[in-house]
């Protein structure tokens, strides 16, 4: 089996984007809302709804990403948000204002012990856990497309048109041009070792043994891959890789559209601060309807 | 059997930190798909291994890309987005390992394989120590949360499968090397 990305060639709005526009897009949202600490659901809901809107703008088909989204709603769901309901912490402190109106109380047992305590759920948490999951999903929304929908022969090109020098946009380039081979090594290696009995399913022993037992899998892909290396570099020497200004064959210019988005990216990321830092919005606090939903 | 010039970042340090990366990333996907049972709520990525020992075989920039880039890729391949903050905690764990080529002579003697993996656990404490104290900012999980559910197990984790995993790449290499004499 050869891995190779999920990327396919779609006509849609957002594949029409240059990727500069897209990740330094995702990066204005990731700051907008970590940077001024932005906690105020009027804020949070309209950036969760312009990424929602861009992610179905890029029509992936549900078959590709229901793994990616199994995995973002455990983490967002039941690591993030139940955390968020019980401790009500790692936000402001006003999270856990003993003020807040109790809804109920879990009881927390440590076993084989009479020890225990109830943790209050407040209303208070409860937001709290809404707007923390709310303001997770729309970081992830936004980086889930990525693979899906960025060639992966123009990442080199975007990193190097976005300042990144020769070297670190051509280490990128050659990352994505050696993924799919060894993928394709490791599961050589894989078959190989199956037709010499090597059980891979079945790993048994304790935590060391089964460690021990990837060995054949590993040493031979990476002892190979440092060979192809030496290979490599010969070739780049001999084409004096290193020695002046490299030239990349696609270029990457920006449509009107994509300095649309990016004004749009940059703009959230100064109203976001202005708010927070001028007027003082953009903080945590419960909404009247809120509490006046779950407290009759 | 490496060029001991610790920060020279050339068209070595270009090729095995993109072949780093690649296989950080390939490896990861790979125990995504078929996770390795552990105790607890560690789970173990022997693609850590790998990244540790590219670091210390080619340096810090090679560590840094391995690990920055790798991480990306294989997050990127299982199709879980883009964490930032866990990609930097990955390269930082790959370059801090690899201040270790410096110190390495011979991949096959076994104080030298004591310090590839002495300063790789350091670097798996500093990078997943930042990935999880940024996790508070960007998660926005508390302190404990960062520090109990987040650090120990990936720290422990991680630490296990270098102890194990790391020695043998390191022989390995040193008769990979020795044969083709560089």
């Amino acid at each position: 089996m050869l891995v190779t990305w999920k990327y396919r060639p779609r006509n849609t709005f957002i594949q029409r984007l240059d990727p500069r526009t897209r990740l330094i897009f995702m990066v204005c949202i990731i700051f907008a809302l970590t940077i001024p600490d932005i906690w105020d659901f009027r804020i949070i809901l309209p950036l969760l709804l312009i990424s929602l809107t861009l992610y179905l703008l890029a029509r992936i088909e549900w078959k590709d990403v229901k793994r990616a989204w199994l995995y973002i709603f455990i983490l967002v769901f039941f690591i993030v948000g139940l955390n968020g309901l019980l401790s009500g912490r790692g936000g402001p402190s006003s999270v856990t204002d003993i003020s807040s109106p109790v809804l109920f109380e879990v009881p927390i047992k440590i076993p084989f012990t009479e020890l225990g305590w109830d943790i209050p759920v407040t209303v208070s948490k409860a937001w709290f856990a809404l707007n923390q999951m709310s303001r997770m999903l729309c970081m992830a929304i936004l980086a889930i497309p990525i693979p899906y929908t960025v060639d992966p022969n123009i990442y080199g090109t975007s990193f190097k048109r976005m300042g990144a020098s020769d070297n670190v946009s051509f280490t990128m380039d050659l990352a994505f041009r050696f993924l799919p081979t060894f993928a394709r090594d490791l599961m050589i290696t894989m078959d190989a070792q199956r037709a010499r009995g090597y059980e891979m399913d079945k790993l048994k022993g304790g935590i060391i043994a089964r460690l021990q037992r990837l060995a054949p899998l590993i040493i031979p892909v990476v002892m190979q891959s440092t060979v192809t290396g030496e290979e490599v570099i010969d070739a780049m020497d001999l084409r004096a890789f290193g020695t002046g200004r490299r030239t990349w064959l696609k270029d990457l210019k920006y449509a009107p559209r994509d300095y649309i988005v990016l004004g749009i990216g940059v703009a959230i990321f100064i109203t976001c601060c202005i708010l927070k830092w001028g007027f003082g919005i953009g903080g945590f606090f419960v909404p009247e309807f809120f509490t006046r939903l779950l407290v009759r | 059997m490496n060029d001991k010039s610790t920060w020279e970042f050339g068209t070595r340090q270009v090729v095995y930190g993109a072949i780093g990366a690649a296989l950080y990333g390939v490896f990861s996907w790979a125990t995504n798909i078929f996770p390795l049972p552990a105790a607890g709520n560690i789970t173990f990525r022997p693609a850590v291994a790998v990244l540790i020992f590219f670091g210390a075989a080619y340096g810090p920039w090679v560590g840094l890309l391995a690990g920055f880039i790798g991480n990306t890729l294989g997050d990127a391949l299982s199709g879980w987005g883009f964490y930032w903050n866990w990609s930097l905690g990955n390269g930082l764990m790959g370059m801090i390992a690899g201040l270790a080529m410096a110190a390495i002579h011979d991949f096959r003697a076994r104080s030298d394989i004591i310090k590839a993996v002495g300063w790789g656990a350091a670097g798996i404490a500093v990078g997943m120590l930042f990935a999880s104290l940024t996790e508070m900012f960007v998660g926005g999980i508390d302190f404990k949360t960062a520090l109990v559910g987040y650090f120990t197990p990936a720290f422990i984790g991680n630490l296990i499968v270098t102890v194990i995993l790391l020695p043998i790449l390191m022989i390995a290499f040193a008769a990979v090397a020795a044969r083709r004499g560089r």
